[in-house]
């Protein structure tokens, strides 16, 4: 068994349980060992298209329109972080900053190299 | 078009047909090449030789969306560097549309004690603005919030737009700003970076008031290309999810950004300390709209900082008992009183950023340096008591008060600080450059200090950028940050609000509204290429004043202690080398 630390932002706090304060949520969800962001999503009964940037140890993981971290493997204790759709990281405040493997790959299909506001416009 | 002179050493103004010089530059890129022309770069930013001007982008004015910006330069007393700020405000339009496309204050008077306030009106008769002097020295040492009811009523039954110093300046603070009103007559908008309001201060300048009836408005060459562009840079920011009508900024405003960055381990806390605020949920954007919502029982979405304004992300903090604590609290400033400080009660934060727009200070300046002055123990980190005391403090000139007003470097030197995050004097804002390479070069690098508004990005493919160079080579990192910045120049010139680069960069049908809306404003035939060369010419005008002035490519640097101190939690050091950096100008 790993348990993960997990934030939810703005309205994804409804799926924060009891934990819920204004504009967030946190909460420990205990998963088997190997489990993915896939599994976490369904112990939430939160629908992967609700969420948007999202992180794992604060390394980005998905945006809206690119989610390639689905069979994402989690270990005990990672903090996974889940936004909400209004949220926003403009690329000059992300340039340089910590991307997961899969979601840099993702962003050098992008022919611009990935240099955009959002990715689902 | 005229630009209005006016002297303070002898209180006489002069209007005078636009030089063909000047003739197709607005905003900063007119403010920037009139301080370069006309200021000698070794004047004291505080003496007779320093000049303020005031200058609307090219579609300020007009229709075209969200573009009232004004911007200020003059030789920053906190840089010792050209500068540029920006506000957005009901004043940069209706200078705008008496067609004054510069304003500049000159000269000094002997008499140190007493300040003077403007009137500029329209005469319909003449087709020309008008000038009005009125001694406003009985407004001096009193707070923005107490003097501004006062003077719209001073001049009731005209229409009255206000930029003004505070007391801040009144002192000649290294971190004044020049306070414009907003759209509910609140002195909250602020061209606040550098000092500026010091150098109007410092010339017996306290009121520019404008009364903007029966002026004609701006002219536009080809009309029917402007309102092609207008319509096309609509359609982009009300789609744009970042731009869009309770979209990302209208419903959480600038301070949607701190959870985000808290998570990414990139929100500097504890002066720098760390990249993760334990309680950043607690002050993030949407703690503020849940919090407005628990405490007004309904659902506030934000407003707009000017005419025309279509992204609206201004918001307001209220109070247990509903009434108005404060407009705005931006990113900036949530994170400066913030995660900076370790403070994490939205009703202390909003205190400090009520205090600072009374004062007429700059929030992030005030931010930074209190998380020094907290290193130095001068005052407990997270003590939201004694940072408001503090503030207070600063707004009566009191001798701490006075040392920490002169900024974020200057402050950590007299403290005997060794964190101290500022390059070229200025306090670097809520990015932390370890975790969020890209803007640690633009902080470097830029000729306004550590400016977080210095490299938006708007359209790469234009810059013939991601094409030829590998973006994480030396000479890709430095290509993109000066392509950022080159073309961060353009729209600060443009007259409109830099967020339109979030709209413009994803929907390419909006970055051909913003050149056609210029294009038919100005008469220009201008393509995407000249966006760039633009922005470039302006930078290159700006860095050739700062060297005249004694920069060195050694003022590019990041803080010593970024490169040796690991920063939680993914605790890595800013390891861009100097020649990167030194490419960034070195190859402009």
């Amino acid at each position: 068994m790993i348990t993960i630390d997990v934030w939810l932002y703005g309205n994804l706090s409804e799926y924060g349980g009891e934990n819920t304060s204004p504009g967030f949520a946190n909460r420990k969800v205990d998963l088997p060992e190997g489990a993915t962001i896939q599994d976490l999503l369904d112990a939430l009964r939160m629908p992967t298209e609700e969420r948007g940037i999202t992180f794992v140890n604060g390394n980005l993981t998905a945006m809206p329109g690119k989610q390639p971290d689905l069979d994402h493997r989690l270990s005990d204790h990672d903090r996974v972080a889940f936004f909400h759709l209004r949220s926003m990281w403009p690329y000059q405040y992300r340039q340089g900053a910590a991307i997961a493997e899969s979601f840099d790959r993702e962003l050098g299909k992008d022919q611009r190299q990935g240099i955009h506001h959002s990715y689902e416009t | 078009m005229w630009f209005l002179r006016i002297n303070m050493s002898d209180r006489t103004h002069q209007f005078t047909e636009v030089p063909e010089k000047y003739k197709y530059f607005a905003g900063r890129a007119l403010t920037s090449n009139l301080i370069a022309d006309e200021v000698p770069p070794p004047a004291h930013p505080l003496g007779p030789n320093n000049k303020l001007v005031f200058s609307p982008g090219f579609m300020t004015g007009t229709s075209a969306p969200t573009s009232s910006r004004i911007s200020v330069g003059g030789k920053s007393p906190l840089t010792g560097g050209i500068k540029e700020s920006n506000a957005g405000t009901p004043w940069a339009w209706k200078i705008a549309r008496m067609r004054i496309k510069a304003l500049i204050v000159e000269g000094q008077p002997e008499d140190k004690g007493a300040f003077w306030g403007v009137v500029i009106g329209w005469d319909k008769e003449a087709e020309q603005p008008t000038l009005e002097w009125f001694d406003a020295t009985e407004y001096a040492g009193q707070n923005a919030y107490d003097i501004y009811p006062k003077v719209y009523e001073k001049f009731e039954g005209r229409r009255i737009s206000v930029c003004s110093i505070g007391l801040a300046s009144e002192h000649a603070y290294g971190n004044a700003g020049v306070i414009f009103e907003d759209m509910s007559q609140r002195p909250s908008r602020y061209a606040g970076r550098g000092g500026l309001g010091s150098v109007m201060g410092s010339k017996g300048l306290k009121f520019i008031l404008l009364d903007d009836s029966g002026a004609p408005g701006v002219e536009i060459v080809d009309k029917d290309l402007f309102d092609e562009g207008r319509k096309k840079m609509v359609a982009a920011l009300q789609e744009h999810a970042i731009t869009k009508p309770k979209g990302g900024l209208n419903t959480y405003g600038t301070a949607v950004l701190i959870n985000i960055l808290n998570e990414a381990g990139g929100l500097p806390t504890r002066n720098f300390a760390s990249g993760r605020f334990e309680d950043a949920a607690k002050i993030a954007g949407e703690a503020i709209f849940e919090g407005n919502k628990k405490r007004l029982g309904k659902e506030l979405y934000n407003h707009a900082c000017s005419p025309g304004c279509i992204i609206r992300c201004s918001n307001t903090w209220h109070r247990e008992d509903k009434t108005e604590h404060v407009s705005c609290v931006e990113y900036e400033s949530d994170w400066a009183f913030g995660a900076n400080l370790e403070i994490n009660d939205l009703d202390v934060i909003a205190e400090l950023i009520k205090l600072c727009n009374g004062y007429g200070l700059d929030t992030i300046e005030t931010g930074v340096t209190l998380g020094v002055a907290m290193e130095a123990g001068v005052l407990p980190f997270g003590d939201g008591e004694a940072a408001i005391k503090m503030v207070h403090q600063m707004g009566k000139g009191e001798p701490m008060g006075r040392i920490l007003g002169s900024g974020t470097g200057m402050a950590g030197k007299v403290l005997g600080v060794t964190r101290v995050p500022a390059v070229k004097g200025q306090g670097m804002p809520a990015y932390e450059p370890r975790a969020v390479k890209g803007i640690g070069i633009t902080y470097a690098t830029s000729t306004m200090g550590a400016d977080h508004t210095a490299g938006y990005t708007i359209a790469p493919e234009i810059l013939g950028v991601s094409a030829q160079l590998d973006p994480l080579s030396p000479e890709g990192k430095a290509a993109l940050s000066r392509a950022f910045q080159a073309t961060t120049a353009f729209i600060d010139s443009s007259g409109h609000c830099l967020f339109i680069a979030f709209a413009i960069l994803d929907i390419e049908s909006g970055f051909e509204g913003l050149i056609e809306e210029a294009n038919g404003v100005l008469g220009t035939s201008w393509t995407a290429d000249d966006v760039v060369n633009f922005g470039t010419e302006v930078l290159k005008v700006e860095r050739k004043f700062n060297e005249a002035a004694g920069f060195s490519k050694e003022e590019d640097r990041i803080p010593e202690f970024m490169h040796t101190e690991p920063l939680p939690p993914h605790n890595v050091v800013f390891e861009i080398d100097d020649e990167t950096l030194d490419k960034v100008y070195g190859e402009i």
